[in-house]
Parts: structure tokens; sequence; C-alpha cells
């Protein structure tokens, strides 16, 4: 049972404050805020105790969503519950930030009152929360057409015609009923989140995909949604579809609402999206990646005369030429004890636009690299004058961690054959199919 | 115009603005002033003297501001009672509303209004909201009983609402059933043994049917609710895990650990050699596995479970150690729970792997991670034998890094390994002794003079080694001048030419120079051991040592049996039990973990009643039981004779309280040589009475094919204590009086340790009532009811003086005959 639900801004601001069962006063939104920015940075902050109230919080767009209680109750109910709330507050206000929900306190305080009864969950269901809430959305920003700028408006093929603009999904599932422009549009996203460990020996130690199928829905009606996944997508270990290469994943689990009949044989995932953002789907794959791991590195560390050592840093993509573009591409070379304030780093990159420096606080060497396309190959000397190095400290460097995005692309090889809507759509409506992989953990031994 | 220009006002007149606002003759207006008045009440600024305006604006048909004044109504009435009963008037006309949004508002928000006089106003409103023809309504009704229970728990009895509520378990709509049964739960938290929650085979299934159906929130409730029940056999509890089990792959993850709770628990139940238990185990790991895919928060938290349950049954994910591999960008305190976890799970198997991944570990850039990382290879050296000598060189080559907390938290669990493999790696010691400058902590100055007293044979320069510690005795820490003071005992038991001043030395140090007990006892010990006989001080410092043991930190077993009944909850997390933090009663929990502790002792601990060797072949072993209200027999049959035996019946002696079978023995088929069969014989009190010696003697016959054999067994009295044996106050109070002072009995329980709310939380779960507390005089007094199957009352004042553990009894009965024996027996 929850006993309050609040929100913070991130300088401790009260936005939103509700009571449900009488157990506790108001003025623990300051202990709270107190402890939480007290704590020291090896405590996990999930779960707070202070006279018998328990603080659960998750932080989101820079807020704190907190939930007390004084019972024995589950933490996963309130971490889900406080997703979700966050979720809705970016449904129904458009996004999720302090600007927004001060504006808009009336309509999330009755939204808690539907959420929240007594302390009991009612419902986090759009579909259900439609039928009760009468305040309307103020929204932040006004949407404007030159949000789709980046969109080949004119049948263009440029590069980013086949991705939606993020700022296009994040308005207000409910806005004035008048507005009708640009409303009936479904968003399908295919989001994996790549783990990825290699040895020292260049052995592939650990390679793990989290994906999730996610549906953001501005359709006024739309009483079922075919998505058509790939014919020959096969489930777990030993199972075996279609000729040749399957895309296989280990294990998935389903959005309560997704009917699954079709599944089994023409791997097609029926819904009745509710407005606003859910997670239809989602699949792990441990341990047996279809392809080779993206990047591969050859790294050479050597002691140098004296107190220097050159680490030789040779990097290759192995993604397909031209079809996929990495973004945002930064690798980390981990020195930990060895970085002392007096070390000095002086580089060769194998190309002008790259940069490296030395980060002391994280005691890294930050090496960004803009463009690095498939099939390409990079390298990097760094030469660090290190005091007092010793054979022994060869060992505390590495690892090397690579963060990166790329788009239009999916580990498993899963992908969405078809989008159909039923019954079809009054008027134009638009269904945008986005991919993405993003590196969750990249990380290669030395 | 946004709604935040309601957080900018701040002006001096700004009460005087709103209510001139509240009172405009335009709705909108009005509906803005409200929506001012609760942006103030967020940022905690007083509006209470509003109230009147505010409630004035109730009356409107516009549901956006009716919800807005409701909201406020919600905040302001306890501080202003007298004001909140003019808004009754207009709850009761809104509970008739025919728009069913506005009558569940109306009633959700009255339940919310905990002023004592509106209470009487909510009944009938509440009472036709019930039976409401919406579910939307009826489902609101029910949390409002659960809330009106809060403030006035008589008038819910009396009112008659909780058989509305227990009706609301079948209803058709499956969020009704859902918070009919949370409220249910809740409630009956606070009535430990009254049974709200009437959990039989028909309730269960009828739960079960709603679980596919109702929400996710819903089916957290249900499935909680389900993980209090005990099934009656071990079928039951399988088809009851058949149908939780497809909630195992839902994406919610309150709901999975929710599911495995009700799993772990009835997996006790279920015989360990059957295929269907495997078959579970197998189930239980992928779900466990894909929660750790979720948010930081929710990986924490799923992370201390499986703790747990790694603990209690490491085989359900002993093949899923890599899941558990450190990910680089993991919180600090989501690496360490999956670095304790690891460990738990590191066997034979798996070792080379681990092993590769601390040692990565140990050179990472966070130091409490790191340290950690490096203990993490000396438990596994203690842990897995066969991969001793590869974490030793391990740390070696850490040791050689120089790196000061990776070197002393090496030293430190290398002791441990000394500890574990006595005369094994003692080639190492060289090695340590390079680095005794750099040791800076306690822990590895201590450890480093253990090593270096315990190895002194070997090390030609120890004596000069440990007067180097000397010199500044006194700034070492209590732990330190310990060590140092024994090691240079076994210095000088081994080297006693060289070392005779060392030892005076530290002797005199700790004895004259200190103000430290501890030090200044063991001391003096060993300076009368020396001077008086050295041969036993040698076998008296120097004795071998027991080895210490593999698994270190284990949470101890009836705790952990404990926080498994609570899994997915606050405890889980903490690993404390629930009464350790939450406050006031709660009985259902309590009650559940005392019920999984008698499931146990019903599958594991019985006694032995007929020993085969005197029953042709035949073993009985049992025990007594009540469990919701009913008294049960609980028997384990063996067959250790070479035949087969069938045509088994039983048989009482008429004994003191009319115990007898309700059924006969269910044994059906012939048990079979080497076979046992658990069984449980429902009894009950209508039999003849005859008066036994000792009063709760039970004799039995047990017949079978080979013969008729003949024991006799104890009962223990508190399977007879009923569940209604809380006497009225008033009666009690009479009741006290009226009993003659012959029948009183004095006596006193001692050594128990429990305070005044734990001794009556335990009674409570016995059947025996607290009737009333008291403080007198810093002592806590309880009255206590208890009444038996054959209707006697026993009433009892239990005297606790706090930091006294024997407690002074006081007892009255008409039956002065049970009375004695029955208080040992309680305690």
């Amino acid at each position: 049972m929850i006993s309050q639900v609040f929100i913070l801004s991130s300088k401790g601001d009260h936005l939103i404050y509700k009571d449900f069962r009488g157990e506790a006063k108001s003025d623990v939104v300051n202990v709270f805020y107190q402890m939480v920015t007290d704590l020291p940075a090896d405590q996990p902050p999930v779960l707070m105790t202070h006279e018998g109230l328990h603080f659960i919080h998750v932080r989101q767009g820079g807020l704190y969503c907190v939930a007390t209680t004084t019972a024995n109750v589950s933490p996963f109910t309130i971490i889900e519950f406080l997703n979700r709330l966050t979720a809705l507050i970016k449904d129904y206000c458009g996004s999720l930030s302090e600007k927004s929900v001060r504006m808009n306190f009336a309509l999330i305080y009755e939204m808690l009152d539907e959420m929240l009864d007594y302390g009991y969950i009612q419902t986090t269901s759009t579909d259900i929360l439609k039928n009760f809430i009468q305040t309307e959305a103020v929204s932040s920003k006004p949407f404007s057409l030159f949000d789709l700028r980046s969109v080949g408006l004119f049948g263009a093929e440029t590069q980013q015609s086949k991705v939606a603009p993020s700022a296009a999904a994040s308005r207000p599932i409910m806005s004035s009923r008048g507005d009708q422009e640009g409303k009936n549009e479904i968003f399908v996203d295919v989001v994996e989140c790549l783990t990825v460990v290699i040895g020292s020996n260049g052995v592939l130690m650990k390679a793990d995909i989290q994906g999730e199928i996610r549906v953001k829905c501005y359709l006024p009606s739309c009483s079922e949604m075919r998505i058509g996944l790939n014919e020959e997508l096969s489930i777990g270990k030993s199972q075996l579809r279609g000729y040749g290469a399957a895309v296989r994943i280990d294990e998935c689990s389903f959005h309560q609402a997704v009917r699954l009949d079709e599944f089994e044989s023409y791997r097609i995932l029926k819904i009745c999206p509710s407005q606003g953002e859910q997670t239809v789907m989602q699949y792990q794959l441990c341990d047996d990646l279809p392809s080779a791991p993206p990047f591969r590195l050859f790294p050479t560390v050597e002691r140098d005369s004296g107190d220097r050592l050159l680490i030789y840093l040779k990097m290759r993509c192995d993604l397909p030429p031209k079809s996929v573009v990495p973004s945002d591409f930064t690798t980390n070379l981990v020195l930990a004890c060895i970085l002392k304030p007096t070390t000095s780093l002086s580089q060769e990159l194998s190309s002008p636009d790259q940069s490296a420096e030395l980060q002391p606080s994280c005691k890294v060497i930050q090496w960004e690299i803009p463009r690095f396309p498939g099939g390409a190959q990079l390298s990097a000397l760094f030469k660090v004058e290190v005091p007092g190095l010793s054979a022994a400290s060869l060992l505390e460097v590495g690892p090397v961690c690579m963060s990166f995005e790329l788009p239009k692309h999916t580990c498993t090889g899963l992908q969405i054959r078809f989008l159909r809507l039923s019954p079809a759509q009054p008027g134009p409506s638009q269904r945008w199919v986005r991919y993405l992989t993003h590196s969750d953990s990249y990380t290669i031994r030395i | 115009m946004t709604d935040s220009k309601y957080f900018t006002t701040n002006k001096k007149g700004e009460i005087f603005e709103l209510k001139a606002e509240l009172n405009n003759e335009k709705k909108e207006k009005r509906k803005e002033a409200v929506k001012k008045v609760i942006a103030a009440m967020t940022v905690g600024k007083d509006v209470s003297s509003l109230f009147p305006d505010v409630v004035n604006c109730m009356q409107t048909d516009n549901l956006e501001l009716k919800k807005l004044v409701y909201l406020y109504l919600m905040n302001y009435a306890k501080s202003q009672p007298d004001m909140a009963i003019m808004a009754v008037n207009s709850f009761v006309k809104d509970c008739e509303d025919p728009n069913p949004l506005i009558r569940a508002l109306a009633v959700r928000t009255m339940g919310c209004i905990r002023v004592d006089k509106i209470t009487e106003y909510l009944c009938e409103p509440l009472r036709k909201c019930l039976k409401d023809e919406d579910p939307y309504v009826r489902k609101t009704a029910a949390v409002c009983v659960a809330k009106l229970h809060d403030i006035n728990a008589q008038m819910v009895e009396d009112q008659g609402f909780l058989d509305s509520l227990r009706d609301l378990i079948a209803d058709s709509n499956p969020m009704v059933v859902a918070n009919a049964v949370a409220a249910l739960s809740e409630i009956s938290e606070s009535h430990p043994n009254s049974n709200l929650l009437d959990l039989n085979p028909q309730n269960i299934n009828k739960l079960l049917t709603a679980l596919n159906e109702c929400t996710e929130w819903g089916q957290i409730f249900i499935l909680d609710c389900l993980s209090n029940y005990n099934p009656k056999d071990e079928r039951e509890a399988q088809s009851i895990c058949e149908r939780v089990t497809p909630r195992l792959s839902h994406a919610n993850s309150a709901v999975v650990l929710s599911a495995v709770k009700v799993l772990m628990k009835f997996l006790e139940l279920l015989p360990k050699d059957s295929d269907y238990y495997g078959t579970l185990l197998k189930k239980l790991s992928p779900p466990l596995v894909t929660l750790l895919s979720g948010e930081p928060e929710v990986q924490y938290v799923a992370l201390r479970n499986i703790n747990l349950i790694v603990q209690k049954r490491p085989e359900i994910l002993k093949q899923e150690i890599k899941v558990f591999f450190v990910k680089y960008n993991d919180p600090i305190y989501v690496k360490l729970e999956k670095l304790d976890i690891m460990i738990r799970l590191a066997s034979q198997a798996n070792i080379a792997q681990v092993l590769a991944e601390l040692k990565e570990y140990a050179t990472e850039v966070d130091v409490d991670f790191v340290r950690k990382a490096v203990r993490a290879i000396g438990r596994c050296a203690i842990k897995v034998e066969q991969s001793a000598e590869r974490c030793v060189s391990t740390l070696l080559d850490l040791i050689q890094t120089k790196v000061n907390y990776v070197v002393q938290e090496a030293i430190v669990v290398i002791r441990d390994i000394f500890r574990k493999y006595p005369n094994k790696y003692e080639s190492i010691i060289a090695t340590l002794c390079e680095n005794l400058d750099s040791l800076d902590e306690p822990d590895a100055r201590a450890a480093m003079i253990w090593i270096v007293g315990e190895y002194a044979e070997r090390i030609d320069n120890a004596d000069e080694l440990l007067e180097s510690f000397l010199e500044g005795f006194h700034d070492e820490s209590t732990q330190v001048q310990l060590t140092l003071l024994t090691a240079i005992v076994k210095l000088f038991l081994k080297k006693p030419s060289e070392t005779q001043e060392l030892v005076q030395q530290v002797l005199s140090l700790a004895t004259q120079d200190s103000d430290n007990p501890d030090l200044r006892d063991r001391g003096y010990i060993y300076w009368r051991l020396l001077s008086t006989d050295p041969v036993t001080a040698k076998e008296v410092v120097l004795s071998e040592k027991p080895l210490i043991s593999e698994e270190t930190d284990l949470i101890e077993p009836t705790l952990l049996d404990e926080l498994i009944c609570h899994i997915g909850s606050l405890a889980s997390v903490y690993h404390k039990p629930p009464n350790a933090f939450v406050e006031g009663s709660h009985g259902i929990h309590q009650h559940s973990a005392d019920q999984f502790a008698i499931m146990k002792q019903y599958f594991s601990v019985l006694q032995v009643w007929l020993p085969a060797t005197k029953a042709k072949g035949l073993e009985i072993a049992g025990t007594f039981s009540r469990r919701q209200g009913h008294m049960y027999m609980d028997m384990t049959f063996i067959n250790k004779a070479l035949q087969h035996m069938t045509d088994f019946a039983i048989q009482f002696n008429k004994n003191s309280f009319g115990v007898i079978p309700t059924t006969p023995l269910p044994i059906h088929t012939p048990l079979m040589p080497n076979q046992s069969i658990d069984i449980s014989l429902p009894l009950s009190t209508i039999g003849p009475v005859m008066k036994m010696d000792p009063l709760n003697n039970l004799q039995v016959a047990v017949k079978n094919i080979i013969d008729v054999f003949y024991f006799s067994c104890l009962i223990p009295l508190n399977i007879f204590f009923v569940e209604d044996g809380k006497m009225e106050r008033q009666v009690f109070l009479v009741t006290w009086k009226d009993i003659p002072n012959e029948n009183e009995l004095q006596y006193q329980i001692k050594e128990c340790h429990l305070n005044a709310d734990t001794v009556s939380g335990k009674l409570q779960n016995n059947n025996i009532f607290t009737i009333a507390k008291r403080n007198v005089e810093g002592q806590d007094m309880l009255y206590q009811s208890l009444k038996l199957t054959n209707g006697i009352w026993i009433l009892a004042e239990l005297r606790i003086q706090p930091g006294n553990p024997n407690y002074t009894g006081k007892k009255k009965t008409n039956a002065t005959a049970f009375s004695y024996k029955l208080m040992v027996h309680i305690f």
C-alpha cells in the first residue's frame, strides 16, 4: 500500500504531493530530499527509511518520483508503478520535465486519484484512464511542423528519411479536441541494447542483446493492429524455422494486451494499442550473436623506456559498409590507478576530426570518433607519461569501453515485416517503424 | 494560458483575492480559483481558511470542478471537522447521482475524509454502493470499506460490511474481486485469527479464475493473497503452481516476483523427487534472469531477492552465473550485489570463468568494488579447493601492482586462505612481508601480524618484524594490539631463547600501560600461563585451530526461511524480518511464517511414536497441528518390513479431551516394503471423555494386516485453543473477579527474552489472546484469555519487567486441574 506519492524537482521543489492514507505528514518530503542528496555514492538509493516510513523512488527527466509506505509491500510493485506514472505523464503531457509537471498539476492530481485509491493501485492503462480524466493537458511546446523537417517530406530518400524525428513522438496523446492535423500517427520502435565483453585474447566472452518493441500510438481509434515479425523468427535454443540463417531469440515476454493466436504460425502480434506508449514485446538473446560483434579492437600495450607507456589501439568496424552508420561513437580507455595527477598524454590519431583527451575524474582516456563507417579501420597511438611506472602497472590498463548507437540496425536481425491497422484509418495516417541498437556496455579487455 | 502561473502568485492579499474569485459567478473563474488554491496547497501554504468558499463550489455539474473541490476537501477536512459536516449533504446526494463516475467519486472522497463524524453518514451510501450495478462504483466501495475500517473498525463489523466485502470475492468483475481481496487482506492483518479471508479450495479456485482476467495490479493482490494459503496436500499445491506458472512470463516485474513467491513457498510442499518439482525449478530461472534487464532500480531489488533464492535453492540459477557478471556501466550498488551472488554460485564447474572475471574487476576504478572483488577471489579459494592455487597466484599478481588498497585487501584474504589450507602456501610469505610498510589499515595490519606470528618459525626476522609494530603500540587499534600480543607470545614459544625481552616488553605494555580491559586480561592470562607452566602454555597457544568454514556470511537458516516467505517485499531487500521495520501488528505475515514452519515440521521433523522394532516393521512418526481452525494428526507411515502392508485402521482410547479421528485412516493402497506415506488425519473433540495422566496423553491403536500395535503420545495443549478465545474486555473483568482465589495459580517463566509485544504476538498465533495491556510501575502487564475446545476459559495475567527475563504469571480458571500444565506447554 502506497502511503504518499510526491514529485520533486532536482532542486527539491514540491511539484506534486498527494497523501493517500494519512499515515505520515507532509514534512517527510523535505526529509526525503535531505536524505537522497546526502547519500554516499556506494549506497543504493532505491530504498531509504526514516522513522518507520520507507521511501522508494525513481529518477527520471531530472525529477524525483517518490512513493512512501509503512507496510512491508513489494518494492517491485512500487517501482513499476512509479515508472508507469512517469510514462503516463509523458503520454498525457507530452514530456516529463519540471515545466510540464508544473503546467499540468491539476491533470496529474486527477490521474493519481484514478490510479491509486487508499494506496491500492487501480489502473495504469490509458484506455481505462481516458474514461475518467476531465482535465486537458497543456503542452509545454506547441507542436510545429518544423519538427518534421528532417523527415523526407517530399519523398526524397535522404539519410534520415526512414527515421522519424524524436520530437514528433513527444507530444500529449490527447491535446485539445479541435486540433486534428498530424494526429494520425503511430510509431513502432525496435530498440536493442547490446552488451559485449571481449577478452584480452580476442575471444568473445559474453554477448547479450536485450530488445523491445515499443508502440507509441496517436490514433484516436484503432481497433486492431497487426505487427508482422520475421516469419523465420525462432525462439529458444533448439527451435529452427525457415531455411538457412534464421533470426533467433532466446526468450520473450509480451504486453498483457497482445494476442498471440497467430504468433506461433505466422509470427504476427495482434494488439489493440491504447493511446500513448507501451512496450509490446521484450526479448533477449544470450551468448550467440547471429553475426560478429560490430567492433573489434587490436590493442598493444608496451612499456617504453622509463616512465612512458605506449598504447596502440587499432579498431575495425565490421558492420556492412554504407548501410549502417554508427553515431555518437566514443571509446573510453580505462587507466585506473596508474593515472596520477602528473600524468600527461600525447596522441597520434588516424584522422584529424577525431579527438582524445585525459579525463582525470573517471580515470580514462576518451577518444571521440565522429565518423566510423562500416568496413573502416582506425588507429590511435597514446603515449602516456606516468611517473613511477612499474611492470605490474600494465595490469591496470584497460578495459576499453565503447559507446555508440546504430540507427536502422538490429543485431538480432529482427524486422517488422508489416504493420496493418484495421479498420483502415479514415484520412491519412502515418506509420513509422524505427530500428535502433544502443550499446549498453561494450567492453574489450586488454 | 498555462497552469504554472498558479505557482507564481505570492501577494499579500492572496487569500482574500482567492476568496473573491471562489465566489465569482462564472463557473470558469471558480474553476481557475480552485486550481490556484490547490497549487498553493501543494507548495505547503495554509489555505484551510478558504474551506467554506471551496465547499460552496461543490454544487456543480462540472465534473472537472467537482474533482478539484473533492481533492481540496480530502486534504483539509481533518483540520476543519465542523466545516466538513457542511459537505456531507452534497456527498450523500452525489452518491445517488445517475452518473457512476460521480457516485464513485463521492464514496471515494468520503472515505478519505478521516473525520469520525462523517463516518456515520457514510454507512448508508456505502451499503448501496457495495451493491451498485456499475463495477467502477463497486470496486471503489470495496476500498472504502478498508478506509472506514481504519477509522472505526467496530462500526464496520457491526454494519456487516465485512460480509458484503466477502461476497464481492465472487463478483463477476475481476477488478472488484482484486480490490475486495486487497481490502480483506489488509483488514485481516489487524485480526490475525479471524479468518476473514476464508481461503478454502472453492475461494482459491475463484481467485485463480480472476487471476487470468484482471489487470496486472489486481494480479499482484491475488498472488500475494494466494501465497498465504496452505494447500492441504501436494496435489493441490501442484495444481495451484500450474495455474500460477504462466504469470512468470508477465512483462510487469512485480507480477513475476509475486508469482515467484507463491512458487517458492509451495515448492516446499512438493516431493523433491517428482518430475514436476524439477520442471518447476527450471521454469523459475528465466524470469529471474529477465528481471536483470530492467532499470537499475529493478535490478537492485531483483538481485537482493535472488541473493535469498540462491541461498535457499542454488540449483535454480547454477547454470546462469554469466548473467551476474558485472557490466562496466552498472551502478556500484548493482555491481556489489552481483559480486555477492557470483561467489555464492561459484563451483568447480565455473570457477575458471569466475576467477577470470574477478581478476578483471580487481583493476577497475571504483575502490569499494575493487576491494570486494579481491575479497571475492579469496572466498573462491576457500570455497572451491581445486581453485585455491590459482586464486593465490592471482592474488600475488595483484599484490605486485602495489596499489595500496588492493595489497591490503589481498593480505586480509590470504590470512583466511592460510587458515583454510594450513601448511600449503607459506612460500608466499616472503612476498607479503615486502609490503609490510604500506599497510595502514587495522584489518590488514592485524592480518599480517597474525601471519608472522603463526609462521614465526619460518620467518627468519620475525622478531624484527613484530618489534617494528611494537613501537607505536598505543596508537594501534585494539584489534591490532590483541593480535600483536598473541603473535609475540607465539613467537616466544617457538623461539624462546632470542625473544625473551620482546615478550616481556609486550606483556608490560598490555598489562601496565593499557586501559583496555580486554587487552589487560589477555596479557595477564598469557603472563601467568608462561610463568607457571610453559608446556601447557605451548599446548594452549599453539593448539591446532579449527579450519574456517567454506561459506561465509550466509543468512541464518530460520531467518532465511522467513525471508523466503516475504520474497518480493521490502523485507527481502533489507534482508530483515518485517517486524524489525514495520510498526504495528502484521498478523497475517507472522502467521504465514509460522505456518511455513509448521509445514516444514510436518514434512521433516516428526517424532517417532512407534519404532519399527516394536511393530514388526511398521514405523510411525507424527506430530499434531492446528490449521485454520481444525486439528490434525500428521503422520508418516514407513514400511520397514519385507512384506507389503494393507488394511490399516486406527483407534483412540478415551481421553481427557474426547479426541477422536473424524475420518478413517486415509491409506488406500498397499504400503510396499521400504515405502512411506504421509497422511494428515483430521481430529475432532466429540468423543468420549476420560481423564488421563498426564492430561494430554493419548493412547492409540493401529492395525494392519500383520497385527495390532499400541502406542501413546502427548498432544500439545495449544492445539486445543480455539480461535474465538478472545474474551470481551468487560466480560474479562467480571470473570476475573468472580473466580475464587483458590483457583488462582502463580508461576514464573524463566529465561524468556522477549518484549511484551512479541510475546503477545507469539501467544496470539497459538490462540492465546491479549485482551489488554497496561504499564504499571515500569512493568508491562498483559491480560490474556484462551478457550479450550471443551469450552473452558482460562484467564491469565502476565507481568513482564523489562530487562528481567523471568515473567510472573497469575492464572485463574474455573477448572483448576488443567491450569498448571497448560502454561508449561505453551512456552
